[in-house]
C-alpha cells in the first residue's frame, strides 16, 4: 500500500498543472482584464446611456432591457462609424473609443458604471446623412471639423452597415473608419506639405519659375505630368499641382527638412480623437537619394498619410497656424489649442489655397462659397487612383475645414470636389439654420 | 432596488461570501489533511522481539523500505510477498515474482496463494515470521485508541457556515432575480440546506463522523444551484430533484462499495451496463455540437457517457485482482480502448481525453510503470493526430486555441464572451444572478467558470477550483490508509477525471486550452454530470478509513470462532501432505524417466 500511496501522487500532477493554469489565468487577467470587458460586458452592463449628436438627435441608447439606435436606418447606417454597433465590429466607434467615459475598470471591482450616462457629439447626424449618400456607396471617407473651435461636425466612412443587423452582407473593409484608421497614398494633396516646407526653407522660392514640357529627367529618374503646364511661378506649380517642379522643389527643401516638416505636422504620430487612436503615416526617413525625394515630395515613392492628420494640418493653416484639436464629444472641456504650423507660413498658405480654386479649379465649383483647398489623385500603382479634396472655407460664420477621400475613386477634381461641394453646401445651411458657430 | 441600503447590503454580502468560501475551505482542508491518519491495524508478524503491524487488508513484505511491512535483511526480496486479507477476515499469503520462495509452515507458496491464520509461521526464503490475528476485542481496543474525526474541527459548524453562505447567495438572487421565480429559487436552496442537515443528522444517527466530503460537495452544489437560478430559473425544480437524486446515489454507492467482495464480483455486469449504455449512446442519439452525446427522456437530457465515467473507475479499481498481478491488466485494456474508440466515434473528444487521463492513472498505479504510461501516451498522441485529420472541427478548435480574439463571431464566440464577463467581474463579482453571460449558449456549463467569476468574483471562483483541489488532496492521502488497493485506486481515479474535466472546462473557456465542452464538477448544470459527480463522491468515502468517519466503510470483522479456526488449520495440513506427496511422486517420476533413458 505504501507502493500505492507513492503512486497516488499522480493524481496532484494534475491538481499542479491546474494550478500553473490558474496563474497564468490570473497573470492574463490582470493584464489584459481590460481589453477583455470592455468588449461585451461594457455593453452588457451598463443600465442606461444615451449618445446624442449635436442637435439631440438620438443615435444610440442602452437601457436596462434594450439597446438601441436612431429609427431611421439611413442615419443609423450613415452614421455607424460614429456610434460603433453591439457586437464592437469596428474599434472605433463611440462604444469602443469612449467606454471610459461611459464605464470605469480596474482588476479588483472589474467593470463599474461611472455617473456619466449620457453623451453629446458634435457631429451632426444629418450632415453625416448628407456626406454618405455623396459618397454613394463608394469606399471613402469625409471629416469636417470647425477650425476655430476644433469641434468635428462630420464624420463619415463608407461603406457602412446598419449597427442594428447582426449579420450584415459585409463589403470588404467596412468596418474599418477611412477617416481615422487607415493610412493612404496621399498623391497630389502632399503638395501642401512640400508648400509649406519650401516658404520655410527655400527664401528664394518666391523668384524661382518652373518650365514643365509634360517630363523631365531628374537625376536620371523620369518624371511626368499629365500635360505640359510650361512656365510657372510658385505659386501657379501649386494651382496646377506640377509634378515636375514640386519633385525640384521638395530637393531644394532636401530630404532632412522634409522630414522634419512631415514630422512636425504630426504626420508620422497616432494621434487621439477623445480616446480613438488613429493611424499614423509614413515617410521615407532612412536617405533614399535626390530621385525619391523628389516623388516623395509630391505624395508618391512611400508615402502614406491618414486623411485625420491631413485634416489636422488644413485645420491649423485656416486657423493662422494655431491647431484647435478636433473634439468628437462635447464633453464641455476647453478645446486644446497649439501651434502646429508657423503662422506667417500659414498665412502664405491661406493665400496658395485660395488661388488654387480662384485660377484653376474655379468658384463656379462651390457656388456661394469662398472655398480654399488643394486637389489629389494619387497613384495606386494598381491603375486605379484615390481621389482627394482637403481645403477649408473662408467665412467667418463657417469656419470648417474639411476632408474628402475616395479610395480608387478617379481624380480629384472631378470625384472628389462635387462631394465637397455637396458636403459645404449642406454644412453651411445647417450651420446658418441652427446657428453652429 | 436601487439607492444606498441596497448598495452597501450588496457589498456587504459579498465580503460575507468570500469569508465564509475561505472559512469551509480552510476548515475542511485542516479537518482532511491536519488530523492526525492513524492506520488501522489489522495483525502483527513478529520475527524475534520485533513486531510488525499488518495496518492494510493488502499489505507487500520485503526488504525495499516502501514496503508496508519492511524487513531489512538480505535474504528477504525488495519485494518479497504479499499478504491480503479479506472480508471475512480470512489472510492469504501470496509470493510476488517467485524471488526466494514463500512457505506457510513448511506448505510452499504458489501463485494462487496459501490461507494464513493465527500462529502460522510465514517463512521467507528462510526468514520465519510468525503471524498473530487479533481477536475482536483486541481490536476493538486498539480502534478506540485510535484518533477519530471532527473533534479538532466541528463538521457542525462547518456546515453552519455552508448554510449561512447559502442563504447569502440566495439573498443576492432575491436583489436581482425577477419576482415570477424567486419562491423556485429559495425553494432550491432551501431543499439544499434540508439536504445537507438531513444527511448530516442521518450520519450522526450511524455514528459516523467525518463529513468533510459532503461539506464539499454540497459547497459546489450550491454554486451550482446558483448558476441554476441566473440561468434557468424556470426549471429550478429539475436541479432540486439531481441533488437529490445524486445524493441518494451517492449514499447506496458508498454502501455498496463497503464489500469488497460484492464490489469485486458485480465488475463484469458493471463493464457491460457501460459498454451497452456506450452502444445506444452511438447508435442513437441527437447531434449538439458536433458531438453526438444527448439522449433526450421526459425533458432531462441524459449523457451516458457520465455514468460510463463511474463505471469506468469502478471496473479500472475492481479488475485488479491484486497488486502485482498482471492477469486482469489487459481486460481493462481492452474496456479502455472500447470506452475510448465509441467516445471518439461519438464525437466527444474531451469526455475522452477526460477518460485517458484516468486510464493513465489507474494503469500506472496499478503496474507503477513509468514507461507503460509514456507508451500509452505516445498511442494517444498519435491516434490524437488521427483524430485531428478525420474530424475538421476538431481541428479547428484547434486552430482558434489561443487566437479566440481574432474571430469574435464564430469559433471565439464563447469563450471570448466568458472572457469578457469573467474580467467584468473583478475579485468580487457582481452579485448572484446580476450577470449577463448565463444568456450565451452553453454559459451554464461550458462556460460556468465564467459565470462564476462574473457573478461571484475570481476569488470565490479559485475557491471553487479548490475546493476541487481538496478533494483530490483527500483521495491521495485516503490511498496512504486505504484498507485495499481498490479504493486507493478507485477514489484517486474518481478525483483524476473530476480534476481534468475541470481543467478542461476552466482552461478551455479561458483559451488556455482548446475548448472541449466538458462539464465543471457539480457547478456546471447537467444532470447526468451531477449524478456522476456525487456517485464519485462515493469513491471517495469508501477510501477514508479514520476512525467511525466514513458511513461506506465497515468495522473489521475477525474470525472468532475456535472450531472453525481448527478446521481450517486441519485443511492446511492435509493440503501440505497432498503438496509433500505430490512433490515426492513427481521426484520419483524425473528418477524413472532419467533411468529410462539410460
Amino acid at each position: 500500500m505504501k507502493k500505492l500511496n507513492r503512486r497516488a501522487y499522480s493524481v496532484l500532477l494534475i491538481a499542479l498543472f491546474i494550478v500553473l493554469g490558474l496563474f497564468t489565468y490570473v497573470q492574463r487577467y490582470l493584464r489584459d482584464g481590460d481589453r477583455w470587458a470592455s468588449y461585451f460586458s461594457r455593453l452588457n452592463s451598463l443600465s442606461e446611456g444615451y449618445v446624442t449628436d449635436r442637435n439631440g438627435v438620438l443615435l444610440a441608447a442602452f437601457t436596462a432591457n434594450d439597446n438601441r439606435f436612431n429609427e431611421d436606418r439611413s442615419t443609423r447606417i450613415a452614421n455607424y462609424h460614429v456610434t460603433g454597433d453591439f457586437w464592437d465590429r469596428t474599434g472605433t466607434g463611440i462604444l469602443t473609443g469612449f467606454s471610459r467615459q461611459l464605464h470605469s475598470y480596474s482588476p479588483i471591482t472589474g467593470m463599474t458604471q461611472t455617473k456619466t450616462v449620457s453623451l453629446q457629439l458634435n457631429v451632426d447626424s444629418e450632415l453625416n446623412k448628407k456626406a454618405y449618400a455623396a459618397l454613394a456607396e463608394r469606399k471613402g471617407a469625409v471629416g469636417v471639423v470647425n477650425y476655430r473651435t476644433g469641434e468635428l461636425i462630420c464624420m463619415v466612412s463608407s461603406p457602412a452597415v446598419d449597427p442594428t443587423d447582426n449579420d450584415p452582407v459585409a463589403p470588404e473593409g467596412v468596418y474599418i473608419n477611412r477617416l481615422l484608421s487607415a493610412s493612404f497614398v496621399p498623391g497630389s494633396i502632399f503638395k501642401l506639405i512640400t508648400a509649406a516646407a519650401a516658404i520655410e526653407c527655400v527664401p528664394t522660392i518666391w523668384q524661382r519659375s518652373f518650365f514643365c514640357e509634360g517630363e523631365e529627367e531628374i537625376g536620371g529618374v523620369l518624371f511626368h505630368c499629365p500635360f505640359e503646364h510650361y512656365t510657372n511661378d510658385f505659386a501657379g506649380a501649386l494651382a496646377n499641382s506640377c509634378n515636375i517642379a514640386f519633385a525640384k522643389i521638395a530637393i531644394s527643401v532636401g530630404q532632412t527638412e522634409m522630414v522634419n516638416h512631415v514630422r512636425a505636422y504630426g504626420f508620422l504620430d497616432s494621434h487621439n480623437l477623445d480616446g480613438i487612436p488613429t493611424a499614423a503615416g509614413s515617410y521615407p526617413i532612412e536617405f533614399v537619394g535626390d530621385p525619391e525625394t523628389g516623388w516623395s515630395g509630391i505624395g508618391q515613392s512611400t508615402d502614406l498619410i491618414c486623411p485625420y492628420s491631413m485634416l489636422r494640418f488644413v485645420s491649423a493653416i485656416a486657423n493662422d497656424g494655431l491647431l484647435a484639436e478636433p473634439k468628437l464629444i462635447n464633453d464641455g472641456q476647453p478645446t486644446e489649442k497649439s501651434i502646429l504650423v508657423n503662422p506667417e507660413t500659414a498665412k502664405t498658405m491661406q493665400q496658395l489655397m485660395r488661388n488654387n480654386v480662384v485660377t484653376v479649379y474655379g468658384d463656379n465649383r462651390f457656388p456661394g462659397l469662398s472655398v480654399c483647398g488643394k486637389t489629389g489623385t494619387a497613384e495606386v500603382g494598381d491603375g486605379t487612383d484615390h481621389a482627394w479634396f482637403t481645403g477649408f472655407l473662408q467665412d467667418e460664420e463657417h469656419p470648417y475645414a474639411f476632408i474628402v477621400f475616395v479610395e480608387g475613386g478617379g481624380g480629384g477634381l472631378s470625384v472628389a470636389v462635387p462631394i465637397a461641394n455637396t458636403v459645404l453646401q449642406a454644412a453651411v445651411r445647417r450651420g446658418t439654420e441652427l446657428d453652429y458657430s | 432596488m436601487q439607492g444606498e441600503f441596497f448598495s452597501y447590503t450588496l457589498t456587504a454580502s459579498k465580503g460575507i461570501l468570500l469569508l465564509l468560501s475561505v472559512a469551509i475551505l480552510l476548515r475542511c482542508l485542516r479537518s482532511m489533511l491536519r488530523e492526525r491518519y492513524d492506520p488501522e491495524t489489522w495483525a502483527y508478524l513478529r520475527y524475534g522481539k520485533e513486531r510488525f503491524p499488518v495496518q492494510h487488508w493488502e499489505v507487500i513484505i520485503g526488504r525495499a523500505p516502501d514496503a508496508d511491512v519492511c524487513i531489512p535483511l538480505r535474504e528477504v526480496a525488495r519485494t518479497h510477498a504479499i499478504l491480503r486479507r479479506s472480508e471475512k477476515g480470512e489472510w492469504r499469503v501470496f509470493d510476488v515474482l517467485g524471488r526466494g520462495g514463500v512457505w506457510v509452515n513448511s506448505l510452499f507458496v504458489d501463485d494462487d496463494g496459501v490461507e494464513v491464520t493465527d500462529g502460522d509461521t510465514l517463512n521467507l526464503n528462510g526468514i520465519c515470521l510468525k503471524f498473530s490475528d487479533l481477536s475482536m476485542q483486541r481490536r476493538e481496543k486498539l480502534e478506540s485508541k485510535r484518533s477519530g474525526v471532527g473533534r479538532r474541527y466541528s463538521p457542525a459548524l462547518t456546515l453552519l457556515m455552508l448554510t449561512a453562505f447559502q442563504l447569502f447567495l440566495l439573498l443576492q438572487h432575491s436583489f436581482f432575480a425577477d419576482t415570477a421565480y424567486l419562491p423556485d429559487i429559495a425553494l432550491g436552496f432551501c431543499s439544499l440546506i434540508v439536504m445537507e442537515w438531513s444527511c448530516f443528522n442521518a450520519m450522526r444517527i450511524i455514528n459516523r463522523s467525518g463529513f468533510e466530503i459532503e461539506t464539499l460537495a454540497f459547497y459546489l452544489s450550491s454554486l451550482g444551484m446558483s448558476v441554476a437560478a441566473s440561468s434557468t430559473p424556470e426549471d429550478m425544480y429539475k436541479q432540486i430533484l439531481l441533488t437529490l437524486a445524486g445524493l441518494v446515489l451517492f449514499l447506496l454507492c458508498g454502501w455498496w462499495q463497503r464489500s469488497l467482495h460484492r464490489t469485486a464480483r458485480a465488475r463484469i455486469p458493471v463493464a457491460l451496463g457501460a459498454l451497452l449504455l456506450l452502444g445506444i449512446n452511438v447508435v442513437a442519439s441527437d447531434v449538439v455540437l458536433g458531438a453526438r452525446n444527448w439522449l433526450e427522456f421526459w425533458g432531462f437530457s441524459f449523457q451516458p457517457s457520465e455514468l460510463v465515467k463511474v463505471a469506468y473507475v469502478y471496473v479500472g479499481a475492481a479488475t485488479l485482482d491484486r497488486l502485482f498481478r498482471q492477469r486482469n491488466l489487459y481486460v481493462f485494456i481492452a474496456f479502455s480502448a472500447i470506452c475510448v474508440m465509441a467516445l471518439a466515434l461519438i464525437g466527444d473528444f474531451g469526455t475522452a481525453l477526460v477518460f485517458f487521463v484516468c486510464f493513465l492513472v489507474i494503469s500506472f498505479m496499478r503496474s507503477g510503470s513509468v514507461a507503460t504510461v509514456m507508451l500509452a501516451v505516445t498511442g494517444a498522441v498519435l491516434a490524437g493526430f488521427l483524430a485531428v485529420s478525420a474530424r475538421p472541427y476538431i481541428a479547428q478548435r484547434f486552430a482558434s486555441w489561443g487566437h479566440v480574439w481574432e474571430d469574435i463571431y464564430d469559433t471565439g464566440f464563447q469563450q471570448t464572451r466568458a472572457m469578457s464577463a469573467a474580467a467584468a467581474g473583478g475579485l468580487f463579482g457582481k452579485g448572484a444572478g446580476n450577470g449577463w453571460l448565463h444568456s450565451i449558449f452553453a454559459a451554464n456549463t461550458d462556460l460556468v467558470f465564467g459565470m462564476i467569476c462574473e457573478e461571484l468574483g475570481l476569488l470565490i471562483a479559485l475557491c471553487t477550483v479548490a475546493a476541487v483541489i481538496l478533494l483530490a488532496f483527500f483521495a491521495v492521502r485516503s490511498a496512504r490508509t486505504g484498507r485495499s488497493a481498490y479504493y486507493g485506486i478507485a477514489s484517486c481515479a474518481a478525483m483524476s477525471i473530476l480534476l481534468v474535466q475541470m481543467a478542461l472546462n476552466v482552461f478551455g473557456s479561458m483559451d488556455i486550452l482548446p475548448f472541449t465542452g466538458v462539464t465543471f464538477p457539480f457547478v456546471s448544470r447537467g444532470g447526468s454530470s451531477l449524478l456522476s459527480c456525487w456517485m464519485m463522491m462515493a469513491f471517495l468515502k469508501s477510501a477514508d478509513t479514520r476512525r467511525e468517519a466514513s458511513f461506506a466503510v465497515r468495522p473489521g470483522e475477525t474470525i472468532s470462532s475456535v472450531s472453525d479456526l481448527e478446521a481450517r488449520r486441519e485443511a492446511k495440513e492435509s493440503a501440505r501432505q497432498a503438496q509433500k506427496e505430490r512433490r515426492s511422486r513427481e521426484r520419483a517420476e524425473k528418477r524413472g524417466k532419467g533411468g529410462s533413458a539410460q
